[in-house]
């Protein structure tokens, strides 16, 4: 009986999300992220965000930058920074505060003129900032 | 057919590590029957505690040695306190997911204080690998497989001529009855904890120096290993930790060898996930006729 | 509400199917490291169905439960005779094996000519479809909490039902329930394919709420933590695990001051609780001394009631 009323409110629930429209593709945006240390755990990031499409610079946009580690999802949360428009459109600066040092998947949520959420995965050491390695490191 | 020997050779010499790892799991487990997540994790603070001599005093390798094995003893010491002996008879989930958060605690805790990625350990010996016909022998595997063939005859000598030993095996055979012959069960775990985290201790520096550095990371990888191997070779069994540290060393080298350092891991655990289904007791272990009491956490 | 918070309430959300999935597993007994297996059986199921099949979001989500519910069942059948820290560990290596065979998936459509799909180690990029079909963050919030409580509603009516019972009797000792007359290998086998689907719901609105799953998010880490969320918030009943999510991240938020330290301070508080309370907080015993203050509660309010009115 349990199972029967589970399967009807899924089903219900299924009915009210809206169907995938085959719209044709939006804008996607294609960033390049570099960040420097600037002091214990906080990092200064210099992003450009470019259609990957046309290859255009995007400027304009409201972009805001969260952080997540990839080891842990969901369990650091670091509040998300809004990033000022830098000299040349298309560029944007943040400056993020971490938890902690290691590896964090940088989400940037672009909002205004068009939506979108690119990832970067960077690792944050004290002393210098790199992309992160694909596989955690194993011994031997 | 040569590559087979050499990967073989090489499977016994990592194995050997695994072994001392699951050795100290296996101590762990036989006392308490509980699983403590956090025993690589102590091995790390002992490494760590190596690493700072290296590093800040210079301290020659007997000094990294005796800061890595005192660091982990004295983690294993706190897990044991703070985890496993204030919990009930049943409570054994609790004791788990408690060793877990300390596991996490610990883990902070050093890279808090050594916050870069990766520091350096004193070599184990340098040199040239030695050769036997067509295969290559590093030196620092066969120090490594000598110190583990070593530390557990001495384990086994411990646990079989001293009345230390008695007083252990009287306590993983029955804590009740061993309890009611007047053995002081909670000092003697603790003891055997301390003993445990002591012999991680010393295979967490010889893994370390053959590497010679160490990353956050390794606690995660030295309970796993441990594990894995304790698994294979039959829980509470120290023979069973040693054939099990082997089998997992060999089956990791023939894998990495044909195919690839990805495969490995899988191979590894897909092996200890088959042992399971087919021999829960493990290859030395006995099968399990009662329930390995972790409990259903009755308070 | 900012948008801060709609993701740190999404992430709990998500986060609680997970910790529900385990629970339910607890119920019967069996500690499993493993959910997080079918959570990313999920996530990946689900995301392949919309970025690269192009299903809508429901039929994504519900085939994201099936694939994880089969998958349970799967794995169910060879571990039936393991019990207590056997199936533990099998389940550990189980999820490993799922998270190591992830970082070799590869399968990858060419939509508007570009390369979509998961890709190994490189993870799956380009789950859009609240982008696609302009789902705002909030509205997404209202579908995970929809479904959180179409679940939670499952579960309080499991708690009284026939079934519920047989888990728990399963629980405190398979032998004497088989005796019973429960047919144990088949419910365990139930409970592993429901707590499967149950972490396969969750898994695929994770992969839509970031867009983005790579198999290193699966590890070891998340599994532990749901089964830790269940024994800190307690096995008495569904809200337990719910209580242990929103503590953990509820207050690793708000101890936020220590940021460097909140692992440190939050393992030691947990360690201290489970002293004090091994099966949580909400434990059996204090659920049931609630039960029964709220059952008293409502006779008293009810026989004054009636004093009332037959008084003149």
């Amino acid at each position: 009986m349990t199972r029967v009323r589970l399967i009807c409110v899924l089903a219900a629930t299924c009915a009210v999300c809206l169907p995938a429209e085959s719209v044709l593709a939006q804008v996607r945006a294609k960033a390049d992220v570099t960040c420097r240390p600037a002091g214990t755990l906080q990092y200064d990031c210099t992003i450009v965000l470019t259609n990957s499409r046309t290859k255009e610079p995007l400027a304009g946009v409201t972009l805001t930058i969260g952080a997540d580690m990839p080891s842990m999802p969901m369990m650091h949360n670091v509040r998300p920074v809004k990033a000022e428009p830098g000299e040349t459109p298309g560029t944007y600066r943040a400056r993020l505060a971490l938890e902690m040092h290691g590896d964090w998947a940088l989400q940037l949520n672009l909002a205004g003129p068009l939506r979108d959420r690119v990832l970067r995965t960077l690792r944050f050491d004290p002393d210098r900032v790199m992309p992160a390695t694909k596989a955690p490191s194993h011994k031997h | 057919m040569i590559d087979f020997v050499q990967n073989t050779i090489d499977g016994v010499m990592i194995g050997s590590s695994y072994a001392l790892l699951a050795l100290g799991f296996t101590l762990i487990f036989g006392v308490m029957r509980r699983l403590n997540l956090s025993y690589g994790p102590s091995i790390m603070i002992g490494a760590y505690l190596g690493t700072l001599a290296y590093v800040q005093l210079s301290a020659g390798p007997a000094v990294v040695i005796a800061a890595t094995v005192i660091g982990a003893v004295l983690a294993g010491v706190y897990v044991e306190r703070l985890c496993f002996a204030p919990m009930a008879a049943g409570a054994g989930i609790a004791s788990m997911v408690s060793s877990f958060a300390i596991w996490m605690q610990l883990e902070q805790a050093a890279i808090l204080v050594l916050p870069h990625h990766t520091y350096p350990f004193p070599p184990l010996a340098t040199g040239a690998p030695l050769t036997l016909g067509p295969f290559l022998l590093r030196v620092d595997h066969l120090i490594t497989l000598g110190c583990a063939l070593a530390l557990s005859a001495a384990v086994q000598l411990l646990l079989y001529r001293s009345r230390f030993g008695l007083a252990l095996r009287a306590i993983i055979n029955d804590p009740v009855a061993a309890h009611l012959v007047g053995i002081n069960v909670r000092t003697a775990v603790m003891l055997a904890f301390a003993l445990a985290s002591a012999v991680g201790g010393i295979a967490g520096y010889l893994v370390l120096a053959t590497d010679q550095q160490v990353t956050p990371m390794f606690g995660m990888w030295a309970t796993f290993k441990g594990l894995i191997a304790m698994m294979i070779g039959g829980l509470g069994s120290i023979p069973g930790a040693i054939v099990g540290g082997l089998v997992l060393g060999i089956v990791e080298a023939q894998s990495q060898w044909y195919f690839g350092p990805q495969v490995r891991d899988l191979f590894a655990y897909v092996l200890l996930f088959t042992c399971l289904v087919l021999r829960p007791g493990g290859l030395l272990g006995e099968p399990p006729t009662r329930e390995p009491a972790l409990g259903r956490g009755r308070a | 509400m900012d948008d801060y918070l709609v993701s740190v309430l999404s992430n709990i959300g998500v986060i609680s199917f997970v910790a529900l999935s385990a629970y339910l597993l607890l119920l019967t007994g069996e500690i499993s490291f493993g959910q997080q297996a079918f959570f990313a059986i999920g996530a990946y199921a689900a995301g392949i169905a919309t970025a690269l099949w192009g299903w809508p979001l429901g039929a994504a989500l519900a085939w994201g439960a099936l694939a994880g519910g089969t998958a349970a069942v799967l794995v169910g059948l060879p571990t039936l005779r393991l019990h207590g820290l056997y199936f533990a560990v099998a389940t550990l290596a189980f999820a490993e094996t799922v998270r190591l065979l992830f970082e070799q998936f590869r399968y990858q459509v060419t939509i508007d000519g570009e390369l979509v799909g998961p890709n190994g180690t490189d993870g799956f990029r380009g789950i859009r479809y609240i982008f696609e079909n302009d789902v705002g963050s909030l509205q997404f919030l209202g579908l995970i909490y929809a479904l959180l409580l179409a679940a939670l509603a499952a579960f309080v009516l499991l708690e009284r039902s026939r079934l519920g019972v047989a888990f728990r009797m399963i629980g405190e000792d398979a032998t004497l329930a088989a005796l019973n007359g429960i047919a144990v290998a088949r419910t365990k086998l139930l409970a592993a394919g429901l707590a499967g689907a149950l972490a396969g719901v969750g898994g695929g609105l994770y992969a839509h709420l970031t867009t983005y799953v790579e198999p290193r998010i699966f590890d070891v880490m998340l599994g532990v933590h749901s089964l830790a969320y269940g024994l800190i918030g307690g096995l008495g009943t569904a809200f337990g695990p719910l209580l242990g999510v929103l503590i953990d991240i509820g207050l690793l938020e708000s101890v936020r001051v220590f940021a460097g330290y909140r692992m440190i301070i939050f393992g030691g508080l947990v360690a201290l609780l489970l002293i004090l309370r091994p099966r949580g907080l909400l434990d059996e015993r204090v659920v049931h001394r609630i039960r029964r203050a709220w059952f008293r509660l409502l006779v008293r309010s009810h026989s004054t009631e009636r004093l009332n009115r037959d008084l003149p």
